[in-house]
């Protein structure tokens, strides 16, 4: 890019769109937090479903705790990452708001109910909430994937008080399936391919 | 009808580019405008540079793992600045 070639006014005007369209574009979402989620989740439901289910071990549940060190994981390398990053985005931001949001949701929807003794409620409104997140994210980064995502995870709550208490777990399983792991692997196979891209000098 | 000059500082090509970025973005590194601009760095280097003596930019240069790293961040005075370039550039282009 020449820096003082001269311009006319409509090629200032195009150049100016195109360069927001570039920064409009940056997400640098890599996809590796819908990745782990997905994946520590499947593995909760699936693990406490076999346990309780079949052998009939409420000892099963306790694997739920592993949530809690993907937290502890996920707040060091946010805070690591945030130290090479330093392009950063209105809607990266609002996206980090949104998922703060639904944390805090998450964590008093499960207080309250567990006060209330509500427990067959636990995770119908755990699939409302996923929704949230997973649908504002698509709308916020544009990508559809994680819009179907949000909706699928409402569809799984509408039906849930209809399915038996002890399969409402496999809801959970099928609701992170389509709304993070399936994504989160498309997400994954964008960031890659764009980073492929740069390094063969295509650009953007 | 009013016509307002573009601004000299602005109405450059890489200048007008980085500009157009950092208003879109909260902040940048110089690597994120470098490679969206497709610039050498020299060239860029020389024209935030320019930016920031103009007042438009506020540039933060730290070491992150010991390597450099070039923030850029617009500021109110340059969101002004690109606000009038704009709007003067709609009025010529209304003629």
């Amino acid at each position: 890019m020449d820096s003082e070639m001269k311009m006319s006014e409509s090629e200032s005007m195009q150049l100016i769109t195109s360069m927001i369209n570039k920064a409009k574009n940056f997400y640098g979402e890599t996809g590796l937090f819908y990745l782990i989620w997905g994946w520590v989740i499947l593995f909760c439901c699936l693990t406490s479903f076999v346990t309780v289910y079949f052998f009939k071990n409420q000892n099963g549940n306790l694997v739920w705790l592993l949530i809690y060190l993907v937290l502890i994981f996920q707040v060091i390398y946010n805070r690591r990452i945030k130290r090479f990053q330093r392009t950063r985005t209105y809607t990266r931001d609002i996206n980090g708001f949104v998922w703060i949001t639904f944390f805090i949701c998450l964590m008093l929807t499960i207080f309250i109910c567990s006060a209330f003794k509500r427990y067959e409620m636990i995770n119908p409104l755990l699939l409302v909430a996923y929704g949230m997140p997973t649908f504002l994210s698509g709308i916020i980064i544009k990508f559809k994937p994680l819009i179907i995502g949000g909706i699928f995870c409402w569809l799984m709550a509408f039906i849930s008080p209809f399915i038996n208490i002890n399969y409402q777990v496999l809801l959970i399983a099928a609701a992170v399936i389509a709304a993070w792991i399936i994504p989160g692997h498309l997400l994954r196979y964008k960031y890659k391919s764009e980073i492929a891209g740069k390094n063969f000098g295509n650009g953007f | 009808m009013d016509f307002k000059e573009l601004d000299p500082i602005l109405h450059s090509q890489l200048r007008l580019a980085v500009m157009s970025l950092l208003i879109s973005v909260k902040e940048a590194e110089f690597t994120f405008l470098k490679e969206k601009t497709n610039a050498t760095s020299g060239n860029l280097s020389v024209q935030i540079s320019k930016l920031k003596e103009a007042g438009y930019i506020e540039i933060t240069k730290q070491f992150n793992n010991n390597y450099p790293q070039t923030i850029c961040k617009i500021t109110p005075k340059g969101v002004l600045a690109f606000e009038n370039y704009v709007k003067a550039l709609q009025s010529y282009m209304r003629l």
